[in-house]
Protein backbone atom coordinates (compact mmCIF):
# COMPACT_ATOMS: atom_id res chain seq x y z
CA UNK A 1 0.00 0.00 0.00
CA UNK A 2 1.09 3.52 -0.73
CA UNK A 3 0.15 6.82 0.73
CA UNK A 4 0.44 10.35 -0.48
CA UNK A 5 2.40 12.68 1.80
CA UNK A 6 3.24 16.33 1.70
CA UNK A 7 6.78 17.14 2.80
CA UNK A 8 7.72 20.66 3.86
CA UNK A 9 11.17 21.58 2.59
CA UNK A 10 11.42 25.39 2.87
CA UNK A 11 14.93 25.55 1.49
CA UNK A 12 15.69 28.98 0.05
CA UNK A 13 18.60 28.64 -2.32
CA UNK A 14 19.22 32.39 -2.26
CA UNK A 15 19.33 32.28 1.53
CA UNK A 16 21.75 29.35 1.44
CA UNK A 17 24.12 31.49 -0.65
CA UNK A 18 23.63 34.41 1.71
CA UNK A 19 24.57 32.29 4.72
CA UNK A 20 27.71 31.09 2.95
CA UNK A 21 28.53 34.71 2.11
CA UNK A 22 28.21 35.63 5.79
CA UNK A 23 30.58 32.79 6.65
CA UNK A 24 33.04 34.09 4.05
CA UNK A 25 32.85 37.54 5.59
CA UNK A 26 33.55 36.18 9.07
CA UNK A 27 36.60 34.40 7.68
CA UNK A 28 37.79 37.62 6.01
CA UNK A 29 37.19 39.62 9.19
CA UNK A 30 39.19 37.12 11.19
CA UNK A 31 42.06 37.39 8.71
CA UNK A 32 41.77 41.20 8.69
CA UNK A 33 41.17 41.37 4.94
CA UNK A 34 38.90 44.15 3.66
CA UNK A 35 37.16 42.88 0.54
CA UNK A 36 35.68 44.72 -2.41
CA UNK A 37 33.39 42.99 -4.92
CA UNK A 38 34.01 44.67 -8.28
CA UNK A 39 30.99 44.47 -10.56
CA UNK A 40 30.19 45.79 -14.00
CA UNK A 41 29.52 44.86 -17.60
CA UNK A 42 32.05 43.34 -19.96
CA UNK A 43 34.47 46.06 -21.03
CA UNK A 44 33.42 48.62 -18.41
CA UNK A 45 36.98 48.85 -17.08
CA UNK A 46 36.92 46.58 -14.01
CA UNK A 47 40.25 44.89 -14.72
CA UNK A 48 41.98 48.15 -15.70
CA UNK A 49 40.75 49.85 -12.54
CA UNK A 50 41.97 47.02 -10.31
CA UNK A 51 45.36 47.15 -12.08
CA UNK A 52 45.62 50.87 -11.29
CA UNK A 53 44.55 50.33 -7.68
CA UNK A 54 47.17 47.59 -7.25
CA UNK A 55 49.83 50.08 -8.35
CA UNK A 56 48.57 53.15 -6.52
CA UNK A 57 47.11 51.92 -3.24
CA UNK A 58 49.37 51.49 -0.29
CA UNK A 59 48.06 48.08 0.76
CA UNK A 60 48.96 44.43 0.52
CA UNK A 61 46.51 43.58 -2.24
CA UNK A 62 45.24 40.24 -3.52
CA UNK A 63 42.79 39.54 -6.34
CA UNK A 64 40.27 36.86 -7.14
CA UNK A 65 39.65 37.14 -10.87
CA UNK A 66 36.35 35.59 -11.81
CA UNK A 67 35.45 35.05 -15.43
CA UNK A 68 34.08 32.42 -17.73
CA UNK A 69 37.75 31.86 -18.60
CA UNK A 70 39.75 33.63 -15.95
CA UNK A 71 43.31 33.19 -17.23
CA UNK A 72 43.24 36.41 -19.27
CA UNK A 73 42.43 38.77 -16.42
CA UNK A 74 44.39 36.73 -13.87
CA UNK A 75 47.42 37.02 -16.16
CA UNK A 76 47.10 40.80 -16.16
CA UNK A 77 47.16 40.90 -12.34
CA UNK A 78 49.99 38.39 -11.95
CA UNK A 79 52.39 40.89 -13.57
CA UNK A 80 52.32 42.83 -10.29
CA UNK A 81 53.61 39.90 -8.22
CA UNK A 82 50.65 39.80 -5.90
CA UNK A 83 48.51 36.83 -4.85
CA UNK A 84 46.00 36.15 -7.65
CA UNK A 85 43.45 33.38 -7.92
CA UNK A 86 41.67 32.82 -11.23
CA UNK A 87 38.15 31.50 -10.80
CA UNK A 88 36.69 29.89 -13.89
CA UNK A 89 32.92 29.92 -13.86
CA UNK A 90 32.67 28.05 -17.16
CA UNK A 91 29.10 28.52 -18.30
CA UNK A 92 28.02 30.51 -15.28
CA UNK A 93 27.27 34.18 -15.47
CA UNK A 94 28.22 35.14 -11.92
CA UNK A 95 30.38 34.21 -8.95
CA UNK A 96 28.71 32.77 -5.89
CA UNK A 97 29.73 32.49 -2.26
CA UNK A 98 30.61 28.83 -2.62
CA UNK A 99 33.09 29.45 -5.45
CA UNK A 100 34.68 32.28 -3.50
CA UNK A 101 34.98 30.11 -0.40
CA UNK A 102 36.99 27.62 -2.46
CA UNK A 103 39.24 30.39 -3.76
CA UNK A 104 40.14 31.23 -0.15
CA UNK A 105 41.71 27.77 0.15
CA UNK A 106 44.42 28.82 -2.30
CA UNK A 107 44.70 32.49 -1.39
CA UNK A 108 47.29 33.40 1.28
CA UNK A 109 44.92 35.62 3.29
CA UNK A 110 47.60 36.26 5.92
CA UNK A 111 49.72 38.02 3.28
CA UNK A 112 47.10 40.57 2.24
CA UNK A 113 44.89 43.23 3.82
CA UNK A 114 42.84 44.26 0.79
CA UNK A 115 41.15 41.84 -1.57
CA UNK A 116 39.44 42.67 -4.84
CA UNK A 117 37.02 40.10 -6.22
CA UNK A 118 36.43 40.81 -9.87
CA UNK A 119 33.04 39.39 -10.72
CA UNK A 120 31.99 38.08 -14.14
CA UNK A 121 31.17 40.92 -16.55
CA UNK A 122 27.42 41.17 -16.08
CA UNK A 123 25.00 43.69 -14.58
CA UNK A 124 22.21 41.19 -13.97
CA UNK A 125 23.10 37.87 -12.37
CA UNK A 126 25.63 38.93 -9.71
CA UNK A 127 22.81 40.87 -8.02
CA UNK A 128 21.35 37.62 -6.69
CA UNK A 129 24.60 36.41 -5.15
CA UNK A 130 26.38 38.04 -2.25
CA UNK A 131 29.95 36.85 -1.87
CA UNK A 132 30.86 38.04 1.60
CA UNK A 133 32.60 41.25 0.57
CA UNK A 134 32.56 44.40 2.72
CA UNK A 135 31.94 46.76 -0.17
CA UNK A 136 30.34 46.53 -3.60
CA UNK A 137 31.82 48.73 -6.32
CA UNK A 138 30.02 48.92 -9.67
CA UNK A 139 31.94 50.17 -12.70
CA UNK A 140 29.80 51.39 -15.59
CA UNK A 141 31.19 53.07 -18.68
CA UNK A 142 29.57 55.76 -20.81
CA UNK A 143 30.02 53.52 -23.85
CA UNK A 144 27.32 51.22 -22.51
CA UNK A 145 24.80 54.02 -23.08
CA UNK A 146 23.58 56.57 -20.57
CA UNK A 147 20.39 54.60 -19.89
CA UNK A 148 22.38 51.66 -18.47
CA UNK A 149 21.97 52.69 -14.83
CA UNK A 150 18.20 53.07 -14.98
CA UNK A 151 17.90 49.81 -16.91
CA UNK A 152 19.72 47.84 -14.21
CA UNK A 153 18.46 49.37 -10.99
CA UNK A 154 19.04 46.49 -8.60
CA UNK A 155 22.81 46.33 -9.02
CA UNK A 156 23.07 50.07 -8.46
CA UNK A 157 20.69 50.01 -5.51
CA UNK A 158 23.00 47.58 -3.71
CA UNK A 159 26.25 49.39 -4.59
CA UNK A 160 28.44 51.25 -2.10
CA UNK A 161 30.45 53.00 -4.80
CA UNK A 162 29.55 53.65 -8.43
CA UNK A 163 32.32 54.52 -10.87
CA UNK A 164 31.18 56.06 -14.16
CA UNK A 165 34.11 55.37 -16.41
CA UNK A 166 35.43 56.52 -19.81
CA UNK A 167 34.00 60.01 -19.40
CA UNK A 168 36.75 61.32 -21.74
CA UNK A 169 34.78 59.83 -24.64
CA UNK A 170 31.26 60.58 -23.40
CA UNK A 171 30.71 63.24 -26.03
CA UNK A 172 31.98 61.01 -28.84
CA UNK A 173 29.51 58.27 -27.93
CA UNK A 174 26.69 60.72 -27.22
CA UNK A 175 26.31 59.80 -23.55
CA UNK A 176 25.41 62.10 -20.69
CA UNK A 177 27.48 61.05 -17.67
CA UNK A 178 25.56 63.46 -15.43
CA UNK A 179 22.36 61.58 -16.20
CA UNK A 180 24.05 58.30 -15.25
CA UNK A 181 25.24 59.80 -11.96
CA UNK A 182 21.83 61.22 -11.16
CA UNK A 183 20.11 57.90 -12.01
CA UNK A 184 22.45 56.11 -9.58
CA UNK A 185 21.69 58.61 -6.81
CA UNK A 186 17.98 58.34 -7.49
CA UNK A 187 18.13 54.59 -6.90
CA UNK A 188 20.54 54.76 -4.02
CA UNK A 189 20.53 58.11 -2.20
CA UNK A 190 23.59 57.34 -0.05
CA UNK A 191 25.84 55.97 -2.77
CA UNK A 192 29.08 57.67 -3.66
CA UNK A 193 29.35 58.29 -7.40
CA UNK A 194 32.72 59.07 -9.02
CA UNK A 195 33.21 59.99 -12.66
CA UNK A 196 36.46 58.70 -14.04
CA UNK A 197 38.64 58.17 -17.03
CA UNK A 198 41.19 55.47 -16.39
CA UNK A 199 42.92 56.63 -19.55
CA UNK A 200 43.55 60.19 -18.34
CA UNK A 201 43.63 59.30 -14.64
CA UNK A 202 40.67 61.50 -13.78
CA UNK A 203 38.79 60.29 -10.73
CA UNK A 204 41.36 57.70 -9.66
CA UNK A 205 42.40 59.63 -6.54
CA UNK A 206 38.76 59.94 -5.52
CA UNK A 207 38.18 56.22 -5.99
CA UNK A 208 41.20 55.41 -3.81
CA UNK A 209 39.93 57.81 -1.16
CA UNK A 210 36.41 56.36 -1.28
CA UNK A 211 37.70 52.81 -0.76
CA UNK A 212 40.01 54.05 2.02
CA UNK A 213 37.14 55.84 3.75
CA UNK A 214 35.07 52.69 3.58
CA UNK A 215 37.87 50.64 5.12
CA UNK A 216 38.11 52.97 8.12
CA UNK B 1 20.11 34.35 -16.54
CA UNK B 2 21.32 31.78 -14.07
CA UNK B 3 18.31 29.52 -14.32
CA UNK B 4 20.47 26.47 -15.03
CA UNK B 5 22.38 26.62 -11.75
CA UNK B 6 19.18 27.39 -9.85
CA UNK B 7 17.34 24.52 -11.52
CA UNK B 8 20.23 22.24 -10.64
CA UNK B 9 20.13 23.33 -6.98
CA UNK B 10 16.35 22.86 -6.88
CA UNK B 11 16.58 19.34 -8.31
CA UNK B 12 19.27 18.36 -5.79
CA UNK B 13 17.23 19.79 -2.88
CA UNK B 14 14.08 17.97 -3.96
CA UNK B 15 15.75 14.61 -4.65
CA UNK B 16 17.53 14.79 -1.32
CA UNK B 17 14.27 15.44 0.55
CA UNK B 18 12.50 12.73 -1.44
CA UNK B 19 15.14 10.19 -0.54
CA UNK B 20 15.04 11.09 3.14
CA UNK B 21 11.29 10.58 3.11
CA UNK B 22 11.42 7.25 1.24
CA UNK B 23 9.49 8.67 -1.70
CA UNK B 24 8.73 6.22 -4.47
CA UNK B 25 7.28 8.92 -6.64
CA UNK B 26 7.27 12.69 -6.58
CA UNK B 27 3.91 14.01 -7.67
CA UNK B 28 4.30 17.74 -7.19
CA UNK B 29 6.93 20.33 -6.32
CA UNK B 30 6.11 23.87 -5.20
CA UNK B 31 8.76 26.53 -5.66
CA UNK B 32 8.46 30.17 -4.61
CA UNK B 33 10.29 32.75 -6.70
CA UNK B 34 10.69 36.36 -5.60
CA UNK B 35 9.56 38.89 -8.17
CA UNK B 36 12.88 40.70 -7.96
CA UNK B 37 15.14 37.71 -8.59
CA UNK B 38 16.86 37.56 -11.92
CA UNK B 39 15.04 34.34 -12.71
CA UNK B 40 12.58 33.79 -15.50
CA UNK B 41 10.00 31.21 -14.32
CA UNK B 42 9.40 29.85 -17.82
CA UNK B 43 13.09 29.23 -18.45
CA UNK B 44 13.37 27.68 -15.01
CA UNK B 45 10.45 25.36 -15.77
CA UNK B 46 12.02 24.31 -19.07
CA UNK B 47 15.38 23.56 -17.47
CA UNK B 48 13.76 21.64 -14.62
CA UNK B 49 12.13 19.49 -17.28
CA UNK B 50 15.51 18.79 -18.89
CA UNK B 51 17.36 18.11 -15.64
CA UNK B 52 14.74 15.80 -14.16
CA UNK B 53 14.75 13.32 -17.03
CA UNK B 54 15.37 9.79 -15.71
CA UNK B 55 15.11 10.92 -12.09
CA UNK B 56 12.38 10.43 -9.50
CA UNK B 57 11.28 13.95 -10.36
CA UNK B 58 10.52 13.21 -13.97
CA UNK B 59 6.92 14.04 -14.76
CA UNK B 60 6.19 15.73 -11.43
CA UNK B 61 4.00 18.78 -11.58
CA UNK B 62 6.07 21.92 -11.03
CA UNK B 63 4.15 24.71 -9.33
CA UNK B 64 5.86 28.09 -9.34
CA UNK B 65 4.44 30.72 -7.00
CA UNK B 66 5.54 34.33 -7.19
CA UNK B 67 6.54 36.14 -4.01
CA UNK B 68 5.63 39.82 -4.27
CA UNK B 69 8.02 42.60 -3.40
CA UNK B 70 7.91 44.12 0.06
CA UNK B 71 9.92 47.07 1.23
CA UNK B 72 10.74 48.81 4.47
CA UNK B 73 11.07 52.57 4.40
CA UNK B 74 13.74 53.96 6.69
CA UNK B 75 12.19 57.43 6.52
CA UNK B 76 8.62 56.73 7.70
CA UNK B 77 9.00 53.12 8.91
CA UNK B 78 6.37 51.85 6.50
CA UNK B 79 6.79 48.13 5.86
CA UNK B 80 4.78 46.15 3.39
CA UNK B 81 3.84 45.94 -0.24
CA UNK B 82 5.03 48.56 -2.61
CA UNK B 83 4.14 50.56 -5.70
CA UNK B 84 3.03 48.30 -8.47
CA UNK B 85 3.11 50.04 -11.76
CA UNK B 86 3.79 47.82 -14.72
CA UNK B 87 4.90 50.74 -16.86
CA UNK B 88 7.80 51.36 -14.50
CA UNK B 89 8.69 47.98 -13.06
CA UNK B 90 11.35 49.32 -10.71
CA UNK B 91 9.36 52.19 -9.22
CA UNK B 92 8.57 49.76 -6.43
CA UNK B 93 12.13 49.71 -5.14
CA UNK B 94 12.72 53.39 -5.68
CA UNK B 95 9.92 55.24 -3.89
CA UNK B 96 8.04 54.57 -0.67
CA UNK B 97 4.29 54.33 -1.42
CA UNK B 98 3.53 56.17 1.83
CA UNK B 99 5.96 59.08 1.99
CA UNK B 100 7.62 59.13 -1.46
CA UNK B 101 11.08 58.98 0.12
CA UNK B 102 13.77 56.84 -1.46
CA UNK B 103 15.45 55.34 1.58
CA UNK B 104 14.14 51.81 1.06
CA UNK B 105 15.26 48.36 1.99
CA UNK B 106 13.91 45.33 0.13
CA UNK B 107 12.56 42.82 2.63
CA UNK B 108 10.85 40.32 0.32
CA UNK B 109 10.94 39.42 -3.34
CA UNK B 110 14.45 38.01 -3.65
CA UNK B 111 13.78 34.38 -2.75
CA UNK B 112 14.15 31.09 -4.58
CA UNK B 113 12.52 28.78 -2.10
CA UNK B 114 11.81 25.08 -2.55
CA UNK B 115 8.63 25.11 -0.48
CA UNK B 116 7.30 21.58 -0.42
CA UNK B 117 6.79 18.36 -2.34
CA UNK B 118 3.95 15.89 -2.59
CA UNK B 119 5.19 12.34 -2.72
CA UNK B 120 3.98 8.79 -2.82
CA UNK B 121 5.57 6.57 -0.21
CA UNK B 122 5.00 3.11 1.32
CA UNK B 123 2.52 2.90 4.19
Amino acid sequence: MHKIAEVEIQHDIMLANKKLAQRNQRMLDKAGVFTVDVLGAIGSGKTSLIEILIQKMDHKIGVIAGDVISKFDAGRFQKYNIPVIGLNTGKECHLDAHLVEHAFEDLPLEEIDLLFIENVGNLICPVDFELGSHMRMVVVSVTEGDDTVEKHPLIFKDADLVVINKIDIAEAVGADEEKMASDARKLNPDVEVIKSSLKTGEGVKEIIKAIGDFMD
Amino acid sequence: MHELSMADAIVKTVLDAAEKNQAEEILEVTIEIGKLTMLNPEQLRFLLGVLTEDTLLEGAEIIIEEIPVEIKCHSCNYAGSTNLDDSDHYLMIVKCPECDERNLEIIAGQECNVKNIRIEKPE
